[in-house]
């Protein structure tokens, strides 16, 4: 079995591949389109909130619609999909390797994209591992794709946009969020109005607490929550943690690339310049495994290595590449200057760094 | 968090065991993996890193980002054997494992 050959690879297909699969079909490069799900659109399914920060050429919408939005772009163009399909490393001479989950076969590719996303960071308290406590996320997908209700009593542990939208969600689906418990001294969530529609709905908001202790035998049936110097029990059955979100870097490890740390952008982040290349030549990368930020900019960031991929094939002009280079960072930068400045000066910071990673040669000890 | 509380889930291993490796002179990820354990599980430390990380800090002082990535091998998440082992003569050989040592005339530099 020969390597099957691709102009691009795009690991991932959430808004940040799919938005990059986009301008590198389009431009009419042979595309190549990599995700484990069996459905397109990545993180989106399971969104069902309204996405207020999207770039100016959208509507608002939720994300399963953006999910199908992105989804029929592509219709037009001929892209290889490999859907159902996982990563699971890299050769030494480059290739990818790719599995059915029956033979795995390896890929080569003129330029990858890597848009795996993010996974959600947990936090341990006594007996966390207890079946009924799970991440915001993984709740969200419960209720949101697979229509399952995870619980009838819950306590949120994080006060994010993120823990305050599923909040409203899970309250909509009948589940009774008894607080939303929080170890700083404010709300963490920039959404003023959410938080507002939080408290309407009674859901109260437990500044300076955290979960001490989860008890029961099987399956969490109550915690205990510590707020200063008091001392209480909640009988749940749900516990949701909000521990933040981190890039998945597994296969920039393997590539090779080296990494920077910004607190902001979710820890540890590959390096990459302005045109989201990193310091491997033909790797570029999008969306939240190039920093946590919000739907708008996830999808500018796949738009960017979308056409600075083209350029590198010479798929597009000169002076196409610098004009459309020039507005998408326009677009980002005004999107994230809206919805997280820190985020945005996070990015500049680590895009500054290129030259000077933290960590570099992983694999040479 | 009690000294009993599970910071790696797959491999069960408690925050006593963490902080007393710790506390022998274990600063990293992979330090840590290689005397108790923690990070060899299914989900091959995706869970337990951040954590682990958490505890280093706070036990010796080390900011985030002086504390590296703990090494991310192939296969990057559980495959079968028998998938791995597609009967294929073109794969070339694996990058992470054997690049770790540097060898000369097939022993250990
Ligand atoms: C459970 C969950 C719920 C979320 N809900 C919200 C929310 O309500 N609000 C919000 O603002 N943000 C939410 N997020 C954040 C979310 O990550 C972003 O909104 C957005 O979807 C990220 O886009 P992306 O394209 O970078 O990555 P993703 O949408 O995560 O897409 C990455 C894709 O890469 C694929 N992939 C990864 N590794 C491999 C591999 N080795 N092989 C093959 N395929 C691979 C994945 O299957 C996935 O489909 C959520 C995140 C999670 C984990
Ligand atoms: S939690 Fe440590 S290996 Fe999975």
């Amino acid at each position: 079995m020969n390597a099957v050959e691709t102009d691009v690879l795009i690991i991932g297909a959430g808004p940040a591949g799919l938005a990059a699969a986009f301008e590198t079909a389009s431009r009419g490069l042979q595309v190549t389109l990599v995700d484990e799900s069996k459905s397109m659109g990545g993180q989106l399914v399971q969104q069902t909130q309204v996405l207020s920060s999207l770039p100016s050429i959208y509507q608002p919408m939720c994300g399963f619609e953006l999910a199908a939005h992105l989804s029929r772009q592509l219709e037009d163009f001929e892209i290889r999909y490999l859907l159902g399909h996982r990563v699971i490393g890299f050769y030494k001479d480059g290739s990818v390797g790719i599995t059915d989950e029956k033979n795995v076969f390896p890929l080569r590719a003129k330029k990858t994209i890597v848009a795996t996303g993010a996974s959600e960071n947990a936090i341990a308290f006594p007996k966390w591992t207890l079946p009924g406590v799970m991440t915001i996320g993984a709740a969200q997908t419960l209720m949101n794709r697979n229509f399952v209700q995870p619980g009838k009593n819950a306590v949120i542990v994080g006060s994010s946009d993120f823990a305050m939208d599923v909040a409203l969600q899970l309250s909509k689906v009948g589940v009774r969020i008894r607080g939303i418990v929080e170890k700083n001294t404010g709300v963490k969530a920039n959404g003023t109005e959410k938080v507002e529609q939080v408290r309407k709905i009674g859901i109260p908001i437990l500044l300076n607490s955290s979960i001490k202790e989860a008890r029961g035998i099987g399956a969490v049936s109550e915690v205990d929550i510590q707020q200063g110097e008091d001392i209480w029990t909640e009988k749940v059955d749900l516990v949701c943690v909000d521990g933040g979100r981190s890039p998945i870097l597994d296969i920039f490890y393997q590539l090779g690339c080296s990494f920077g740390h910004q607190e902001e952008l979710g820890g540890w982040v590959p390096q990459y310049n302005n045109d989201f290349q990193t310091d491997c030549e033909n790797v570029f990368l999008a969306g939240n495994a190039a920093g946590i930020s919000t739907q708008g900019a996830l999808l500018v960031t796949g738009m960017l290595a979308g056409i600075n991929v083209c350029a590198a094939l010479g798929a597009i002009s000169k002076e196409a590449v610098e004009e459309g280079k020039q507005s998408l960072w326009k677009e980002l930068e005004s999107i994230e200057t809206r919805s997280n400045l820190k985020v945005w000066q996070a990015r500049n910071q680590h895009i500054e760094k290129f030259a000077h990673p933290v960590l570099k040669d992983q694999f040479i000890s | 968090m009690d000294k009993s509380t599970i910071i790696c889930r797959c491999e069960e291993i408690s925050l006593e065991e963490i902080v007393e490796v710790i506390a022998n002179g274990a600063r990293t990820f992979d330090d840590i993996k290689r005397l108790t354990r923690c990070g060899m599980g299914p989900c091959q430390s995706k869970i337990c890193n951040c954590l682990v990380a958490g505890v280093i800090h706070e036990q010796t002082g080390m900011e985030f980002h002086q504390i590296p990535l703990p090494r991310m091998r192939m296969p990057i998440s559980p495959i079968k054997l028998e998938t791995l082992a597609t009967n294929s003569t073109t794969f070339s050989s694996v990058k992470s494992v054997l690049d770790e040592v540097e060898l000369e005339d097939g022993k250990v530099k």
